[in-house]
């Protein structure tokens, strides 16, 4: 098994990729899928295996370059020989060509990568792009290489990787090359109206049957692929603990004024704070709980993934407006967890009891929470992972 | 169907003559086609349809990929149009998929990106990007690709086409007004059916007439001119 | 205010003034532009060229001369026939010269500063070779002259396609750099979508066709045109005195 180092895609794949599997990144158009081929080179090199990249897309200075932006010194592996490229992008913008192989003409693609495959046996390429492949040799060509290269790939131990844009195509071509692939990893936008975020999701392997959960991750330079959660809402009544919460998950927020959208746009102040929790990243947002304020929620909850719902155990009065502000924030539509904060008090509800009065489903978990005594954080914030990556 | 001002004097004059609506102006949220021999006058009309939204508070994405960033300001100074303030006001996002093959080295910025002319899959990825900043600015916005003579030029016809299609459904789900220009002749006749049958409206430029097929069926046309002062359009008929 | 500079030619700049009663615009090439000099075979497009590249020098404007048709050698004599001496300022280093001419045996002149030699069947190596040329001229001024002369001798040794993109990358880097390009071209030498490229990919045309020189595009003017006769002074218009 080889390792990719992209968070959580190895432990779906069952630890890594065996030697001689072909796997397909198949991304939406708008998705930055080139990342996922390079972090995984860039782990192949640092643990000692060799590499390579075809390019269609870029001059090979240009990846350099990108690598040099995720912090990964390409260079130093190409110059040790312990990487290279195929350069099938100079030639055709007028560039000189550089690179341990070239493309001059695209009939010479196939016979040049599968050189480049038994170069390095037990490691791993890179071909990006498959798509403009595609335009350059046709469907049916461009079926009959992949399996082929696959093939070869195959008896020599070596792992192939495909950055492949699913723009318009026939479904008969893109099962094909599904069809072709050990293993299919989609990468798929979120949105709303607009891109909001990205993530990935393992749809087939043939060495395991992968989780099928979808990972939001963000492309961080330095850094590489990173699983992220884009923006959390931290919400509630007036007096429940938004501030301070805030304050304990993202221990360096501020609070800021922004200007409220709204008929009368008004001055509010916000905390926002950038909480980092095993791994995981997120910006937080904390909203004001005054009803007055509520125009602000509409805004900040068409672009969260998730959000807290901090109440006052001890002010079962408070609830009816929690429920309205989690309406207000769409947050029916949205992972959310309810704090139930101030368990430190004496005449604090159970959570059960909260759930009774609230009247809410069992989907939507209810954490005891005591910000005085700093109890419960921690589980909330897994409470509420545990839902976005179901 | 909402309306927008085209910037263009007497242009969406010719709307209103097409058009059963009363009302006046360049239909919003539809993606046009201009297209027309070399130097007729199609990326002054870009020019002039972003800078007049822009002065009156509407965004713009604006996708260069014939000339970069500098010619592009210089080519607008010549009509005394200056980007430079709705640039600090973050109203106006650039993407230049031409400057790297310059070989100038360029600083991106937080309204100004960089992609590439042969990979659609970089510049699609940075059209997400900007749509989104744009779209936080106003959910009414512009969106100018000028033009497709270079991708077409650098790639082969069915990628450039793929590409279209996708950044033209995404705009219009963000809401955009979205032209886009291509030299005529350049691209296979089918091709070039395929163009026009992506967009929702035409403008055909001949360096006389410009002559405009709408969503909403009759065509346009009327005399024009480029002065200093960009394009003005005489009055039209209906045909 | 779109600025022009002297093209050299007697009477193109007084043709293409426009007509402010301040006599502030004066006519010319638009600074910092590519322009188009096409037309048949014989009308005079080379002349063009080599009164451009030689107005600019005597202007302090350095020029990269990319030639496909005459070595450098024969192009010094062509030069030199109509009047326009180079040799001073090849001492003064203001005339860089691609050689894309040579035959295939190769030259007889070193690469030097001012002197690259490369073959026409090489596109890639003349990009490399007029872009580290435009950079280099770029660092002696603010403005310079580069000519292709001709392109249809490019296009018809290669894939064309290829040569459109490698002009598009030519001119982008030359106006990046500063500099004002002017590429000849015979009309009709490749198909017809090759030609509107590159129509599209220059900022100016100029027509010249049997006796009559067009504006087909300019920046900051409509088209006209004006007769033209070539003399032993190269082009001269008819307006010129």
């Amino acid at each position: 098994m080889k390792t990719t180092h992209i968070p959580k895609l190895d432990d779906f794949l069952g630890g890594g990729i065996p030697e001689g599997s072909s796997i397909l990144f198949s991304a939406n158009p708008g998705v930055e899928c080139e990342a996922f081929g390079y972090q995984t080179l860039q782990s192949r090199l640092e643990d000692g295996d060799q590499g390579f990249i075809f390019t269609n897309v870029a001059e090979p200075s240009d990846i350099t370059y990108e690598f040099d932006k995720f912090g990964w010194d390409l260079e130093d592996s190409v110059d040790e020989g312990n990487a290279f490229f195929v350069d099938g992008s100079s030639y055709f913008i007028g560039a000189p060509v550089s690179g341990k192989y070239y493309v001059k003409d695209y009939s010479e693609v196939e016979e040049v990568v599968i050189k480049a495959i038994g170069d390095v046996p037990n490691g791993v390429g890179v071909i990006n792009n498959l798509s403009t492949l595609i335009d350059y040799q046709g469907d049916e060509e461009t079926v009959r290489i992949i399996n082929k290269w696959n093939q070869v790939a195959k008896e020599l131990g070596t792992i192939l990787i495909y950055i492949f844009t699913q723009w318009d195509y026939e479904k008969g071509l893109i099962h094909k090359i599904e069809e072709a692939m050990d293993c299919v990893v989609n990468l798929s936008t979120i949105e709303e109206r607009v891109i909001i975020g990205q993530g990935f999701m393992v749809t087939g392997a043939s060495w395991t049957k992968p989780s099928s959960s979808m990972v939001l991750f963000n492309i961080l330079r330095p850094g590489g692929v990173k699983i992220f959660i884009p923006k959390l809402l931290v919400t509630g009544p007036y007096n429940a603990g938004k501030s301070s919460f805030v304050k304990q998950i993202a221990p360096d927020s501020v609070s800021v004024d922004r200007m409220a959208l709204g008929q009368v746009p008004t001055t509010i102040a916000m905390d926002i704070g950038h909480v980092e929790h095993k791994g995981f990243i997120a910006d937080v947002f904390g909203t004001p709980g005054q009803e007055r304020f509520d125009l602000i929620l509409d805004v900040l909850s068409k672009e969260a993934v998730g959000a807290f719902i901090l109440v006052d155990s001890t002010a079962p009065k408070t609830f009816a407006r929690a429920k309205e502000m989690m309406k207000r924030c769409k947050a029916e539509a949205i992972p959310k967890v309810i704090v139930a904060n101030k368990q430190d008090l004496p005449d604090a509800l159970s959570t059960d009891e909260i759930r009774k009065v609230m009247n809410t489903d069992q989907s939507i978990p209810i954490v005891p929470v005591s910000l005085l005594n700093n109890e419960g954080i921690d589980e909330a914030m897994d409470a509420l992972l545990e839902i976005l990556y179901k | 169907m909402s309306r927008l001002e085209s910037g263009i004097p007497g242009f969406d004059e010719i709307f209103s003559s097409v058009s059963d609506f009363d009302l006046t102006g360049f239909p919003g949220n539809t993606s046009t086609l201009i297209i027309g021999p070399p130097k007729v006058g199609k990326s002054i009309f870009c020019y002039q349809f972003a800078y007049h939204g822009l002065s009156i508070d509407e965004p713009c994405l604006y996708i260069t990929a014939d000339e970069g960033m500098k010619q592009l300001q210089q080519n607008m100074i010549d009509f005394n149009w200056f980007l430079q303030s709705a640039m600090d006001k973050e109203m106006l996002y650039v993407i230049d998929s031409i400057s790297s093959l310059s070989g100038a080295s360029i600083e991106t910025t937080n309204t100004y990106n960089l992609s590439k002319i042969n990979d659609p899959t970089d510049l699609m990825v940075k059209v997400g990007l900007g749509t989104r900043f744009v779209f936080k600015k106003s959910e009414e916005f512009r969106s100018v690709f000028d033009s497709l003579t270079t991708p077409f030029a650098f790639n082969p016809e069915p990628m450039v086409v793929r590409f279209l299609k996708t950044y033209i459904r995404r705009l219009k789900e963000a809401g955009a007004t979205i032209i886009f220009t291509c030299t005529e002749g350049i691209v296979s006749e089918n091709t070039e059916k395929i163009l026009k049958s992506i967009a929702n409206n035409v403008i055909m430029m001949d360096g006389d007439y410009i002559t405009f097929r709408s969503i909403e069926g009759p065509i346009g046309t009327a005399k024009y001119h480029i002065t200093d002062k960009g394009i003005i359009v005489d009055k039209g008929e209906v045909l | 205010m779109i600025v022009r500079i002297a093209s050299g030619i007697p009477g193109f700049d007084d043709f293409t003034s426009s007509d402010d009663d301040l006599g502030l615009d004066l006519g010319g090439i638009p600074e910092n532009t590519a322009t188009l000099i096409y037309g048949p075979q014989g009308v005079g497009k080379s002349i063009f060229a080599y009164a451009f590249a030689y107005h600019g020098l005597t202007q302090d404007e350095p020029c990269l001369y990319l030639t496909t048709d005459l070595e450098m050698g024969d192009l010094y004599q062509k030069m030199a026939s109509i009047g326009l001496k180079l040799d001073e300022y090849s001492e003064n280093e203001m005339f860089y010269v691609v050689d894309a001419a040579l035959s295939d045996s190769g030259s007889e002149m070193e690469d030097s500063d001012l002197y690259q030699s490369t073959s026409v069947k090489n596109p890639t190596d003349i990009l490399v070779k007029v872009s580290r040329g435009a950079r280099m001229i770029s660092n002696k001024g603010p403005r310079f002259r580069s000519v292709i002369d001709s392109l249809t001798t490019v296009l018809e040794s290669n894939n064309p396609v290829l040569i459109v993109r490698v002009l598009k990358t030519y001119i982008l880097r030359v106006k990046e750099a500063g500099g004002t390009a002017l590429i000849t071209y015979t009309e009709g030498s490749s198909n017809s979508s090759t030609e509107i490229l590159i129509k599209s990919m220059v900022d100016n045309i100029i027509k010249l066709d049997h006796g009559k020189i067009t504006i087909e595009a300019m920046k900051g003017m409509g088209r006209k045109d004006i007769p033209y006769q070539i003399t032993e002074k190269g082009i001269v218009l008819d307006n010129s005195e």
